[in-house]
């Protein structure tokens, strides 16, 4: 297979760019959209590149028609992707929350920035992690993937397919303007070495009559293809193992739901990963994600030089939240500080997994400019 | 002029200028020497004439920083970009400059940029490889050889001669 980028080697390219090419690394051949600043550098990419892999590359009329069409397209066997903005978003709500129902692998790209509306578009923000985590509707759950550089960017968005695949779930990948237009030296692997994961297709007849059902007990139903000889139905209406709707029985609808819940609850091992920077020893704790995170590195590194113990979680995963870690943390530091760029997300689940043990400070900042390493420097020091 | 372990250099200018892509072709070319190296920019929304800068941190460690905060060295090719940012260039930093189009009040070196572009290629739009030639030459942030690779992979086809030509007569000015 010849790509139409370079392979096994580095190069220096933006954020939207190094989504568009591990995408297609990771086998993605759909790709629909509908251009928005600061995503749209990750259409023209796939505009350019899809011609030239045999995919599909195609701008809808808005962006609940993109996602409904990465739907279509992952049912109808493809890998698919979509990418948007914070109103695009909102806008793809209601069909992410089908994608959930219907446990359809996509991958939704989330570059957020200013909101709400329109708000700022050119600038950045971390607004929309709520909104990507609970901004459809009914329980449920998803994954969502946080980068701070360019490579993660590049490395998260192949392990955000192989994720959709292995827990048949849609997966966003939920970065932010400043990452998708910086540009950075990106190593792109050889594709044989490469961890590729494909959906479990159902073995036999026997098992395609239940494409919802948990018939291998780790609670991922095999997902037939449409058009592959098998009738199943596919329908965002509370569904039995069949396919068929069951909307007023109470059983089927909890089975249902607690089981595409548990099946990254309960896997979280498998899918939740962070990193940690001088945490061990520390008594105050920095929890940071995406462009935030690498002010928070700064800041623990200049801190420490100054005798002040802290460290830094850096969450790679915001959903599913492991709530035990930083109720672990919780009871090693005296105070947990949250910078993000909004006026308090992911602050709130800190503070749920804290539970009391420790003190949790939300460093707010929002309009456009990232924290710099003194912002979250200096209001460190006014608490000790 | 060494450097040890990290280097902040801002492009400043207008649009129209090249700024953006200077930056891209000397972010590329730390990348080609295996350096870690970051690559922003910031202008306004008009296509020409608007403020433009590129921002590019080169480093030997990981780079945690997102833009230049304290410039080592700024390269000015407009007074309206010079104006703009001259607070975030270092008090002992680098100051380069178009000294035709440029007035800066501190301390600083460069050249007739966009004349010497005007000169050797006949287009004005080359000021920009003139520039980062002079810059590579004065500092030797990267290779003479890993900026032309660099030019070479990120100027539009059929440019590439006239690009590396304007790139050569900056670095041999910077060797004065």
């Amino acid at each position: 297979m010849k790509y139409p980028f370079p392979v096994g080697r580095s190069d220096f390219i933006q954020g939207d760019e190094a989504i568009a090419r591990a995408a297609i690394l990771a086998g993605c051949r759909f790709y629909a959209g509908y251009p928005i600043t600061p995503a749209s550098e990750i259409f023209e990419a796939m505009a350019l590149y899809m011609p030239l892999v045999d995919g599909v590359s195609i701008q809808m009329e808005d962006e609940i028609g993109s996602i409904a069409t990465i739907i279509g397209a992952s049912w109808a066997g493809a890998k698919a992707m979509t990418a948007t903005s914070g109103p695009g978003f909102s806008l793809m709500q209601e069909n992410l929350g089908y994608a959930v129902m219907t446990e359809t692998p996509i991958v939704v790209v989330d570059v957020q920035r200013g909101g709400p509306s329109t708000g700022q578009p050119t600038l950045g923000a971390q607004g929309d992690v709520m909104q990507s985590i609970w901004g459809t509707h009914g329980d449920h759950s998803l994954i969502v993937l946080t980068p701070a550089t360019v490579q993660e960017a590049f490395d998260m968005t192949i392990k955000a397919f192989n994720l959709a695949e292995k827990y048949r779930t849609p997966v966003v990948l939920l970065t932010d303007a400043e990452i998708a237009h910086m540009r950075e030296r990106v190593y792109t692997p050889n594709p044989e070495d490469i961890e590729i994961i494909y959906r479990k297709l159902p073995a036999n007849k026997e098992e395609a009559r239940y494409p919802f059902g948990d018939i291998h007990g780790d609670m991922i139903p095999p997902m037939p293809v449409f058009g592959k000889g098998y009738r199943t139905y596919v329908t965002g209406l509370t569904h039995d193992e069949k396919g068929r709707p069951k909307t007023v029985d109470a059983e089927v609808h909890e089975r249902l739901i607690r089981r595409i819940i548990d099946k990254l609850e309960k896997n979280k091992e498998d899918i939740v990963t962070y990193e940690t920077f001088d945490l061990e020893d520390a008594e105050i704790a920095i929890i940071s994600y995406g462009i935030v995170a690498r002010s928070a590195i700064r800041a623990v590194r200049l801190l420490r030089r100054e005798g002040i113990k802290a460290g830094l979680l850096k969450l790679n995963t915001i959903w599913p939240f492991d709530f035990d870690m930083i109720g672990n943390i919780a009871e090693q530091v005296r105070k947990i500080y949250v910078p993000e760029m909004n006026l308090g997300q992911l602050y709130h689940l800190v503070r749920e997994g804290a539970d009391g043990k420790a003190e949790v400070e939300l460093i707010p900042k929002i309009g456009g400019e990232i924290h710099t390493p003194m912002d979250i420097i200096e209001r460190i020091k006014r608490g000790v | 002029m060494g450097w040890v372990m990290k280097m902040q250099i801002r492009f400043a200018g207008i649009g129209g200028q090249g700024v953006i892509l200077a930056g891209v072709i000397l972010g590329e070319a730390a990348a080609i020497e295996g350096l870690n190296v970051l690559q922003t920019q910031d202008y306004g929304s008009a296509s020409r004439g608007g403020h433009s800068i590129a921002d590019v941190i080169i480093s030997k460690e990981p780079i945690y920083d997102f833009m230049v905060t304290k410039a080592d060295v700024l390269v000015a090719l407009a007074q309206l970009g010079y104006d703009s940012t001259k607070e975030e260039l270092k008090e002992d930093g680098l100051l380069i400059v178009d000294t035709d189009l440029v007035k800066p009040d501190r301390e600083h070196i460069g050249a007739p940029f966009t004349r010497l572009a005007e000169e050797s290629t006949g287009l004005a739009l080359t000021v920009n490889m003139v520039a980062l030639g002079y810059l590579i030459a004065k500092t030797g942030v990267v290779r003479k050889e890993s900026a032309e690779e660099a030019i070479k992979r990120r100027v539009p086809k059929g440019t590439e001669e006239i690009n590396i030509k304007a790139f050569r007569v900056g670095y041999k000015e910077g060797l004065r």
